[in-house]
């Protein structure tokens, strides 16, 4: 990893005292928030200081993700801020840029915020993602139907807790996610007036713990749809439904018609394809 | 409600999200004291104590932690109010927070230590500490706490708040992080701290009520709410501090953008675990000082 760091950028110079942590001991270094980075099974993470006479001190975490995969997930666990096209995915706001490339992801940062500080944190993580080689997102994506997708909304992820944080959907772990599923959370907007629709799709490592899962889901979120696959309209006038094939359990939330509901996980069934 | 159903999206939707709740987390007999009927939580906000080179006002905290203590004790003087929870023979340990990007202001800390130095408690009875708790010789021995920490999310309990802060006095914190950390309250029936606190307080001067980033912090959603906010009920101080990072979400995003985790670890601590109240309609909410963009 140290490979990847330069030493020294445009008289930033690195200070010589790389940290570097595993999964477990990086909650010596930023507490309970290493969680997120465990549940993304990460591998080390590097942190370098940069310094620079008359200039705040320029930070960067390098997170070795295992995999691409994983990269591309703890990247997209917050997004929303300016792409800046560093690496294969980037994100600047507040003074922090993060960006993944390949089984890579970085948080670089000025430990103050001035108006050179954006262009020096640039420089820098455009250099570092030189050094990186370029990797696949999650193989769960392309099974997605295109048609209102919004691109920047996807999210993949293995733990509830995740999917939580960007749709809350049970205090409790009713799809049995967990280190050894694999989801993706999408947003669908076909028109304004329309709302947001949501796409879940999850991968489970055996058809008889997709249908445990779906099962238990819809016992506890969609109890009305019984043995069927829904669409049940929800407390809010909108459509919910789920659907098991094969290892996955699909779910659409909050869609603006049972029509569209329908629509969405038979598109997302055909993508996955078999019978 | 059925009993035991788990909390979902659509509870919320329907508004009965407290009920299922209490439905999800019925009382344990004979765990903890029972809950107050209905709990006390005094805000006090006073514009002055930033100034405007961002610098915390020590004379204006010490005035704000006086005030406040003398409301939410029902005492005119803060000698007295202070005296009602501490005794000279106590050994008090002042339960901070030391997280690097948001900690509790060293002014906050020397106010209390100056008025439990006040009240007669010995100099050498008082320790001040976050991490180090457990090793401390004036926690190991405390008679007293004073837990005392600022209002923040955090990524796996919700919120960062009163209950959260006695994670330090167990030796392996993440063993409290299952289900977003709702067996916190599990801590305060360990003996090192067990009915020892005398005083919640919560410090809002700044809040941050976002996360984002590697540490899940990001200065543009600290808030300067300049304000403290205290109870002897713990929950109530964390529910009423919950619902205020709520609020300043969606005055600053225009909608409730989720926390990371809903606070559930409070709601536990008040249904399963009995250390307080958790329901915003059983909390008498005082509210003194600067009242601008309040919110709550």
């Amino acid at each position: 990893m140290r490979r990847i760091l330069p030493r020294a950028l445009e008289g930033y110079q690195w200070d010589g005292k790389d940290e570097f942590y595993d999964f477990n001991t990086a909650f010596r270094y930023m507490d309970g928030a290493a969680e997120l980075y465990r549940s993304y099974h990460f591998k080390l993470l590097l942190v370098r200081r940069y310094v620079k006479a008359g200039h705040p001190s320029i930070l960067v975490e390098l997170f070795d993700m295992g995999s691409s995969e994983e990269a591309f997930g703890v990247f997209s666990y917050q997004s929303g801020e300016e792409e800046v096209a560093i690496g294969q995915g980037s994100d600047y706001g507040g003074g922090l840029l993060r960006f993944w490339k390949g089984r890579y992801f970085a948080d670089v940062y000025a430990e103050k915020e001035t108006s050179d500080a954006k262009k020096d944190i640039l420089l820098l993580a455009e250099t570092i993602a030189k050094n990186m080689r370029a990797g696949p997102k999650p193989n769960l994506i392309r099974f997605l139907p295109k048609e209102d997708l919004m691109e920047n909304s996807l999210r993949y992820f293995h733990t509830h807790h995740v999917l939580n944080h960007h749709y809350f959907l049970s205090h409790e772990n009713i799809l049995h996610l967990g280190p050894k599923t694999r989801a993706v959370l999408a947003t669908y907007s076909p028109a304004p007036e329309k709302g947001k629709t949501r796409l879940l799709l999850v991968h489970y490592p055996s058809t008889k713990e997709a249908q445990k899962a779906y099962n238990h889901f819809l016992q506890t979120y969609l109890p009305e749809a019984g043995a069927t696959e829904g669409p049940v309209k929800i407390e809010n006038g909108r459509w919910s439904a789920a659907k098991l094939h094969q290892r996955y359990v699909i779910g659409v939330f909050e869609a603006s018609s049972e029509e569209e509901a329908k629509r969405r996980l038979d598109a997302t069934q055909r993508n996955i394809g078999g019978r | 409600m059925e009993e035991g159903k788990p909390l979902t999206r659509r509870d919320f939707l329907r508004g009965t999200a407290y009920g299922a709740l209490a439905a999800r987390f019925p009382a344990v007999p004979g765990e903890q004291a029972e809950a107050q009927a209905k709990a006390q939580v005094v805000l006090i906000r006073d514009e002055r104590v930033i100034d405007e080179s961002g610098r915390i006002n020590p004379n204006v905290v010490q005035e704000m932690l006086d005030q406040g203590l003398c409301r939410l004790m029902g005492e005119e003087n803060p000698l007295q109010a202070w005296k009602r929870l501490v005794k000279p023979s106590d050994v008090v340990g002042i339960k901070s927070n030391v997280w690097f990007h948001l900690p509790t202001p060293n002014e906050l800390e020397q106010a209390i230590f100056r008025r439990l130095i006040d009240v007669g408690v010995k100099k050498a009875n008082i320790g001040i500490d976050d991490r180090g708790v457990l090793q401390h010789p004036v926690f190991k021995a405390s008679t007293a706490l004073i837990n005392v920490r600022p209002l923040r999310t955090h990524h796996w309990a919700g919120i960062g708040g009163c209950i959260k802060n006695y994670i330090m006095f167990v030796s392996s914190p993440w063993l409290y992080h299952a289900d977003a950390c709702s067996p916190l309250g599990t801590i305060w029936s360990k003996p090192i701290v067990k009915g020892k606190t005398r005083l919640n307080i919560l410090s809002l001067i700044r809040t941050q009520f976002y996360n984002r980033g590697a540490h899940h912090f990001d200065q543009r959603f600290v808030s300067e709410y300049k304000g403290l906010l205290m109870g002897k009920d713990p929950v109530a101080v964390d529910a009423v501090g919950a619902r205020l990072l709520q609020l300043q979400r969606v005055a600053h995003f225009g909608e409730d953008r989720p926390l990371d985790q809903p606070p559930t670890h409070i709601f536990v601590a008040d249904t399963k675990y009995k250390l307080g109240v958790s329901d915003l309609r059983r909390i008498d909410l005082i509210k003194l000082g600067w009242m601008e963009n309040v919110l709550l």
